[in-house]
């Protein structure tokens, strides 16, 4: 990391700014977080930090805020704040939950899509054709989730469970390992070598008991990809985002799609319903159970700039940090707080290169304070460890906030002229 | 040219003061503590205390109470009668009432409460049944502590049961209270003894004092049985956020994480939440102890129920019918303050035949001190 670092004094500044194209910086990011993860737990003694336990966690929890993230992505793309990703996910659990009783997992994932679009297409309704405003119809379509779903459970849950509040229990999808390749990660994960160990258990983590929804969800990020920016309808959908004016006087036709966005993004927030309603350790439709998860996506989402690789980046954030605190709890939080530590130091190495003294004299500030905070604290309070991946999200956008961009028109009510 | 030379030498003192400080992290870190599997050995228990001859555990006076007068309310908290749970536990003791003391059924009326609804629409709730003539009227939950203390002063002559919590200065509201924490003592020996490394787990819910109780309880009672045992605890939510009673994904992440760490058995205090803890023992193949009610014949946990090697009751269909017959007998004063181990208000399920005639020999060795007193059990961790 630090080498591809020291290779940027001898760039020119201004003409050429985009050195690296984006999968390049994907890649060079995700090699620079697992070798900082490594380093860090190496240096404090926390294996857990890399172990593949950790790892099937983070992915666990990561799938229905990614979901959820992907949804706002094409949504606001279009220029529709999606803020009732919320509503649509909870319409997606009880969706996934009222098909997969009956017919087992592949239906649920159908019927959870459906509900999620349905969803989409009264937010669709509401802020396209009528010009409701985004907000308002979004915070109405959370509210109608949960209500809608209250009644419907009631309806036709309670004869079956007993219980208003609960399904009946919902067919898992089976999962699937690399058996071979897998115990072999195992075996040099355990060896606790510095970095070869930690990537053993990272992949160990990414390629034992998978679902087939895992794999359909972290293909949907490529194929979200693809279609919003290498195809003729991505590009349409874009500038529909961007700017509906000018799309509009070149005969791109803004309504249709606003409308496939929203509903797209409904759908994607259903499925988001159905990972949890799917999730081994859940597997019933429960009143309440996304708790705030589709917001979180939105938050991932405006992490990842607007963007799906980002927006994968934040939502594995979310979900690692999570993970950590729910495995292990506040001492190993805190060894991350080190692992930040080191991350400082890079980048006031890189700022110190690129001259930019004031960045450079901040940062050193900030890793000392959090460098003495690690020193002299045993574990991070369980009040804070909770929320961790929310606080690092806010220090994330609070550096990265100038270069975050959003599309334009986003949130702006379009009336055909 | 110079400038640069500076620029790069600065870089280069910063970049080893990084190095440096990458290596002044603490030793004292987590340690070798991953690959405990299977280098934990069995416990060293502590001499268990004999259990008595005879428990007599408070022989019910027998004599029949005429209840036909009474029309009795019940405000249920979320969820309602059919939450398999707390509602359900409370729902049956009115029905028992209802056998026994010839209580009329069209003069009893049940009120469920809606998620997330606010403080009015509980009011309401208590208004309602007290103005139609309810007497007595019991709340089911804490939630209803606030509204009970406002309404209670409205109906000085209605008598209002509240489980689970009190309300200062209300003379005509009787607090029924449980003693979680004695329960829990004997999960933490029930654990200790089933465990196979001498380590357990705690997963709760959220981390208010009602469910500190429970931990405080479980940790006093392992440490009882065995000294030298590793106890692991995890809140799924901090105080505040109520979400943590309602996420079996979490809830199986937390269970996992301690299983990992090595824990064998996980006590569970975490409501709906409870249900992920159990998925996780079941997949890693440990056990499980469930909580309120007996969890092995609990539909919703079905799949996972021979990982159930007991649960913590916590009777609040003994309270709810102790409380109706004191006011039939119009006798409050004879309830007990706290329903705890003595009156069995609290206590063990043994269904599943996982907790052999030895164990339960140790476990009511253990419950006679509690109830003798030789035995305190703290309510704070």
């Amino acid at each position: 990391m630090i080498t591809t670092m020291e290779e940027k004094p001898h760039v020119p500044a201004a003409p050429r700014r985009k050195k690296f194209p984006g999968w390049a910086v994907g890649m060079i990011s995700v090699a620079g977080a697992v070798a900082l993860l490594s380093v860090t737990s190496y240096m404090t003694n926390f294996p857990q930090l890399t172990s593949s336990g950790t790892t099937q966690t983070a992915v666990r929890l990561m799938l229905p805020i990614l979901l959820a993230g992907l949804g706002g992505l094409w949504a606001e793309r279009a220029g529709v704040v999606n803020i009732g990703l919320e509503g649509m996910m909870i319409m997606g659990t009880w969706g996934a939950a009222w098909a997969g009783y009956q017919w087992g997992p592949w239906a649920a994932l159908v019927s959870a899509v459906v509900f999620g679009a349905l969803g989409g297409l009264l937010h669709a309704i509401a802020t396209v054709t009528f010009g409701v405003n985004h907000i308002v119809s979004g915070v109405a379509i959370n509210l109608l989730g949960a209500g809608l779903t209250k009644y419907l459970s009631t309806l036709v849950f309670f004869p079956l469970s007993h219980n208003p509040r609960q399904s009946p229990p919902v067919q898992p999808f089976d999962t699937y390992s690399a058996a071979g390749f897998a115990d072999w990660l195992g075996e040099l994960e355990s060896g606790q070598r510095l970095f070869i160990s930690d990537v053993a258990g990272i992949l160990r983590g990414l390629v034992t008991g998978v679902s087939p929804l895992t794999m359909l969800t972290i293909l949907l990020v490529p194929l979200s990809y693809y279609l919003l920016w290498r195809t003729r309808f991505g590009l349409r959908l874009r500038s529909v985002g961007e700017n509906p004016h000018a799309a509009d006087s070149l005969g791109v036709k803004v309504y249709f799609h606003k409308y496939v966005a929203v509903i797209v993004s409904g759908g994607l927030a259903g499925l988001g319903g159905a990972a949890l309603v799917l999730n081994p350790g859940q597997l019933s439709y429960l009143e309440g159970q996304t708790g705030g998860r589709g917001f979180i996506g939105l938050a991932a989402m405006i992490f990842g700039n607007w963007r799906p690789g980002g927006l994968l980046g934040g939502a594995a954030l979310f979900g690692y940090a999570d993970g950590l605190q729910l495995r292990s709890g506040g001492d190993t939080v805190l060894a991350l707080v080190y692992g930040v530590v080191i991350l400082l130091g890079v980048i006031v190495v890189y700022q110190l290169i690129k001259r930019k003294w004031f960045s450079a004299a901040a940062a050193i500030v900030v890793a000392v304070l959090l460098y003495l905070l690690y020193i002299s604290l045993d574990e991070i309070p369980g009040e804070f460890v909770s929320y961790a991946p929310h606080m690092v999200t806010l220090a994330v956008l609070a550096v990265a906030s100038q270069r975050l961009r959003m599309p334009a028109a986003d949130g702006v009510v379009y009336r055909r002229g | 040219m110079r400038r640069r030379m500076r620029g790069v030498a600065v870089a280069a003192i910063a970049l080893t003061s990084v190095m440096t400080m990458a290596a002044c992290a603490k030793d004292s870190g987590g340690g070798s503590n991953t690959s405990n599997n299977g280098s934990g050995a069995a416990c060293e228990y502590a001499t268990p205390p004999t259990a008595p001859a005879t428990s007599n555990t408070s022989a019910a006076a027998g004599d029949k109470v005429d209840g036909s007068a009474l029309k009795v309310g019940l405000a249920y908290d979320i969820g309602g009668r059919g939450d398999a749970s707390f509602n359900d536990s409370a729902a049956a003791g009115l029905d028992k009432a209802i056998t026994d003391m010839g209580i009329k059924k069209e003069n009893t009326r049940e009120l469920s409460a809606a998620p997330n609804e606010d403080e009015a629409a509980k009011q309401t709730r208590l208004r309602q049944l007290a103005s139609e003539g309810f007497n007595p009227i019991i709340g089911v939950g804490f939630a209803y502590a606030e509204s009970m203390k406002l309404v209670a002063a409205e109906f000085p002559n209605v008598k209002f049961g509240l489980v689970d919590s009190a309300v200062d200065g209300a003379t005509n509201v009787t607090p029924l209270l449980f003693a979680e924490q004695e329960g829990s003592f004997l999960a933490g020996v029930i654990a200790a003894y089933q465990s196979k490394k001498c380590h357990v787990g705690f997963v709760g819910g959220v981390e208010i004092p009602l469910i500190q109780k429970f931990e405080a309880g479980y940790f006093q009672g392992a440490k009882a049985a065995a000294p030298k045992i590793e106890i692991e605890k995890k809140y799924i939510t901090p105080a505040g956020d109520f979400t943590g009673f309602q996420d079996a994904p979490k809830g199986q992440e937390a269970a996992k994480g301690q299983i990992d760490k090595g824990a064998d058995v996980i006590y569970q205090a975490a409501g709906a939440s409870g249900k992920g803890i159990f998925s996780a023992a079941k997949q890693a193949g440990v056990l499980a102890i469930g909580v309120d009610s007996d969890q092995y014949n609990q539909a919703t946990v079905a799949d996972t129920k021979d990982v159930i090697v007991s649960s913590m009751l916590k009777r609040v269909d003994v309270a709810v019918y102790d409380y109706i017959r004191a006011v039939a007998k119009n006798d409050l004063a004879s309830l007990p303050k706290v329903f705890d181990l003595k009156v069995n208000g609290v206590g063990y399920a043994t269904s599943g035949g996982k907790i052999d005639a030895k164990l339960q020999g140790i476990l009511e060795g253990y419950k006679a001190q509690i109830i003798e007193g030789k035995i305190t059990v703290k309510d704070k961790p």
